[in-house]
């Protein structure tokens, strides 16, 4: 389409920037590790090629090659060739400031100016003729937030401005300009141009044509010698552009210069445009301009004015772009857990519910060595949300079994254990949601004076908030008192319960059965609907019946006690093969995300490993069994189901209501009188009925025994 | 020479290397509607002497190649401007634009992706590196790129069910790319060969062909299609 006409203005279409993400790493990497707070002014190159689609242009692309190569480096980043055709190289300059407020207060008019004078002073001095790339000298200022990874910039592509502005005669595609012919020869001429690596990326030259049809390709410094008469001459340059009725903007500057280098008025142009690497001649153009050169530009030392900041969106903005997902390394892991977990699922588990994994809440009473295996075992399952609770400092032998503290957690005097844990997790993994709180657990049987009363029913308040405001609460203290009050609340809200229990060479880890009232059960676990009718059939049949699963006292005939004092010495330690933590801990989590994954959740019934299921259950993560014991010394493990005690000191229904009618002070009453509860709960009676059976009572004793001492 | 029954659908980085560059070769040759793919070698050690020991280790790339559809897309407003930019900037008394600047009123916004086939020494297998981008450069997320690319997340045919795509960084390049897991590639590749009722090809043919039967399944998934003619060639 050809535009006649004289007297429109020339229009150029404006370079466009493209910045690969590259660029920023390296600019970052080079302002950590060399720049420093030095904001001396860089010197880049960006690069281009002629357009090479009809309907989209092409970009002045800025790569990490474009920052100067430094020879400390250890880069995988080659320097770039020259003789690329695809990457013509264009001198710029980086001005990056230290603050967003240096970035904003930079002189843009001033530096333009700057840029301006160095093309003027190239084109005088003849600069132009030998790398004629200068005449496309462009200019970036930028900010690089390197806490926030986001990194403000704006480009400015220095155009001198004929003052008045040039004219256009005639613009149309070049295949209309020529004969066929001459087309030929230039499409020959300009591929050879293209391919030699001496001159491939050398955006500026002539186009010269004879009278016998036949091209050639000159540089710019031969123009003395191309002017024979009979000779078409036509001064060429990459244009990025693509549209029809424009040329890009490198040709602004080279009329510039062709104006105040030969003076010449009439300027015949060819606008280079390819397609699939080979001369277009139909999406290249030909145009001729007029230019009315003003008395200043005779003159070297007047500089032109110039435009060229590139609008952004239509807007005088800069730009800005936020590359935290690519360079935080906090993001970075993120992603890579959740792709590990996803990896998982997509791979061996497609039911595998991540939402639910990443949502709940979880609840540790204890932070030594069960507590700090089960957190790491919880976060590689993708639990983000997890609270510590631990009264105790880390001690010197800590850090051996105690996977979460290292020497550093121990020194003057040792850090709480609960902020050391909490730390370490956020080391491991900083999006971990973590909190410690340093408390003590009231115990039954270990009294009270009545000066600490209040501290103890704040204790236990607190105690009651943090289990309220959990999803799973993890039972890993060392004692068996300490569960007593965690069991009973976790009873009475029907909490996802889970107690890891260690001998000196055998474990318990085990899971708690639902409370025995469910009137309203703060279930967190996705239910499907059905389960509505379970609860209700539950709730008539169920308050201490057999099919509620038991909790951790369900088995014991003695309330608990104060088992710490009246002690030897290596009793008061527990002392315990360190291979058992690591296991227990790591079957308590698996347990864990078998509950939640299993349609009724707590409610579920108990499964027990044996060659009727062998292998292959109905659901994908296996059997969820009740209780699983485990005993290192024969390398065995067993699967066990105990169901809820009608007596039971701590889940058992007379238990709970007390609790529900009495509330703290009841708790109290359990903790200063050791024998209330097993009078509560008929367990006195039970013992003393059962001294008249002999037979029967020296098993139980065994068992009782057992009970007490191992764990 | 191992015969094909016994093969585990892995190649060699040899064999990858041979495959990859005849790979290439047909590409350019037959597949005119897309570049050609480039060989990036990737000296590991230049500082070694003999020149017997040194590998080239490398890859194939191909890049800047539109995915999106040609219409004009919708700016999203959420990336660019700061709009704490504005007050700073709009007080620029200079007029920045002349009467010789055409003011363009439609902004394109495409997206571009870039294609880096990768031998991977663990699992031996190609690996198919991605990643895209706007014409300004600035990166895009995951769920960007699966709504240009809709087969990435549909895991329904059976070329895509083996499609996963994950985040890890360029083993050359040390960035973040995203990249198909190639966990799955040596079961598939086995299938390809193993499972067709063609007969039993020799294991030689099997590894020349390697590469472009990889890619005729994977360049599916981010919409790169082989042309037929390229799959048929023997020579």
């Amino acid at each position: 389409m050809a535009k006649e006409g004289s007297g429109s203005i020339l229009q150029f279409a404006p370079f466009q920037s493209s910045v690969d993400e590259g660029f920023w790493h390296r600019l970052s990497s080079l302002k950590l590790n060399k720049f420093g707070i030095d904001d001396s002014p860089i010197p880049i190159s960006g690069f281009f090629a002629p357009c090479s689609h009809p309907q989209v242009s092409n970009y002045l692309t800025l790569l990490a090659e474009s920052l100067p190569s430094d020879s400390n480096e250890e880069s995988s980043i080659p320097a770039f060739n020259r003789g690329n055709r695809n990457r013509c190289s264009v001198p710029g300059i980086l001005y990056n400031t230290n603050t967003m407020e240096s970035f904003h207060g930079l002189d843009k008019q001033g530096l333009l100016k700057a840029e301006a004078k160095k093309i003027w002073e190239d084109i005088h001095s003849g600069k132009v003729l030998e790398d004629s790339a200068v005449l496309s000298r462009f200019l970036l200022i930028s900010f690089a937030d390197l806490k926030k990874w986001s990194f403000h910039y704006w480009f400015a592509f220095p155009a001198l401005i004929l003052d008045p502005p040039a004219t256009l005669v005639d613009l149309r595609p070049a295949s209309q300009w020529f004969t066929l012919e001459e087309a030929e020869s230039v499409s020959t001429a300009c591929n050879e141009w293209r391919n030699s690596s001496v001159t491939a990326d050398v955006p500026f030259f002539l186009v010269s044509v004879g009278s016998d049809s036949r091209a050639a390709v000159r540089h710019l410094k031969d123009w003395e010698t191309c002017q024979d008469d009979g000779q078409k001459l036509l001064f060429a340059f990459y244009d990025p552009c693509h549209l029809p009725n424009n040329p890009g903007w490198p040709l602004r500057n080279f009329l510039a210069f062709i104006c105040a280098r030969w003076n010449l008025k009439t300027v015949h142009f060819l606008c280079y445009r390819e397609n699939r690497g080979f001369a277009d001649l139909s999406l290249s153009l030909v145009g001729e301009a007029l230019i009315t050169i003003s008395q200043g530009w005779r003159e070297h030392q007047c500089v032109p004015n110039a435009v060229g900041w590139e609008l952004n969106k239509g807007r005088k903005v800069p730009r800005c772009i936020n590359l935290a997902k690519s360079m935080d390394p906090t993001r970075l892991a993120i992603s890579a857990a959740d792709l590990n977990l996803k990896l998982m699922r997509w791979r061996a588990l497609p039911s595998l519910n991540l939402d639910i994994l990443f949502s709940i809440k979880c609840l540790l009473l204890g932070a030594g060595t069960l507590g700090c295996q089960v957190a790491r075992m919880l976060m590689a399952w993708g639990v983000r949300k997890i609270t510590l609770v631990d009264n105790g400092r880390v001690a010197m032998s800590n850090p051996l079994r105690q996977s979460l503290y290292t020497l550093d957690d121990c020194l003057n005097g040792g850090d709480f254990k609960a902020t050391a844990a909490v730390r370490s997790l956020q080391r491991i993994f900083p999006a971990v949601v973590a909190e410690g709180v340093v408390m003590a657990i009231p115990m039954p049987g270990h009294p009270v004076s009545s000066q600490e009363e209040n501290s103890v029913l704040e204790d236990c308040r607190r105690l009651n908030d943090l289990i309220g405001s959990h999803d799973v609460i993890f039972l890993l203290t060392d004692t068996r008192e300490s569960r007593w009050l965690p069991t009973l609340l976790c009873a009475n809200t029907n909490k996802i319960t889970i107690t890891a229990a260690l001998g000196f060479d055998s474990f318990l880890v085990m899971r708690h059965g639902p409370g025995p009232f469910n009137s309203t059960p703060d279930l967190k676990v996705e239910m499907p609907n059905s389960l509505s009718d379970v609860l209700d059939n539950l709730a008539l049949t169920n308050t201490d019946g057999k099919q509620r699963l038991g909790c951790y006292f369900c088995n014991d005939v003695v309330a608990p006690t104060d088992s710490t004092s009246n002690r030897t010495l290596d009793q008061q330690c527990t002392v315990t093969r360190p291979g058992l933590a690591p296991i227990a801990s790591a079957l308590a989590v698996e347990l864990l995300v078998g509950i939640l994954h299993h349609p009724y959740g707590i409610f579920a019934e108990a499964e027990i490993a044996n060659s009727n299921n062998g292998g292959s259950s109905e659901l994908p993560l296996g059997i969820l069994p009740h209780q699983i014991r485990g005993s290192l010394p024969h390398f065995q493990q067993m699967t066990l189901v105990g169901h809820s005690s009608n007596s039971c000191t701590a889940c058992c229904s007379t238990v709970v209501s007390e609790y529900r009618k009495r509330g703290m002070q009841f708790i109290l009453q359990a903790i200063n009188h050791p024998t209330f509860l097993e009078d509560l709960t008929g367990l006195t009676e039970l013992m003393r009925s059962a001294n008249t059976f002999q037979l029967d009572w020296d098993d139980e004793i065994e068992d009782a025994d057992d009970e007490c001492i191992e764990l | 020479m191992m015969d094909v029954f016994n093969w585990d659908g892995t190649v060699s980085a040899k064999d990858f290397r041979i495959g990859a560059l005849s790979f290439a070769q047909k590409w350019e040759s037959l597949n005119s509607a897309f570049p050609p793919w480039s060989w990036v070698p990737c000296p590991k050690h230049p500082w070694l002497a003999s020149p017997e020991l040194f590998q080239e280790e490398g890859y194939l790339s191909l890049e800047n190649i539109c995915i999106s559809r040609p219409y004009e897309v919708d700016i999203d407003q959420n990336s660019q401007t700061d709009p704490g930019e504005e007050e700073t900037s709009c007080s620029e008394k200079e007029d920045d634009i002349d009467d010789a600047t055409l003011v363009q009123s439609n902004h394109h916004e495409l997206h571009y992706c870039d294609f880096h086939i990768v031998y991977s020494y663990t699992f031996r297998v190609p690996v198919l590196y991605l990643r895209a981008y706007c014409s300004d450069g600035r990166p895009l997320l995951l769920d960007e790129i699966e709504k240009e690319l809709p087969a990435c997340s549909s895991k329904e045919s059976p070329e895509t069910k083996w499609a996963f795509i994950t985040q890890e960084e360029h083993p050359y390049l040390k960035r973040p790319w995203y990249k198909l897991h190639p966990c799955g590639t040596s079961e598939f590749m086995k299938l390809l060969f193993l499972g067709g009722d063609t007969g039993q090809p020799k294991l030689e043919v099997v590894l020349e062909l390697y590469l472009l039967s990889w890619f005729s399944a994977v360049g599916q998934v981010v919409g790169l299609r082989i042309p037929c003619k390229m799959l048929n060639d023997r020579r």
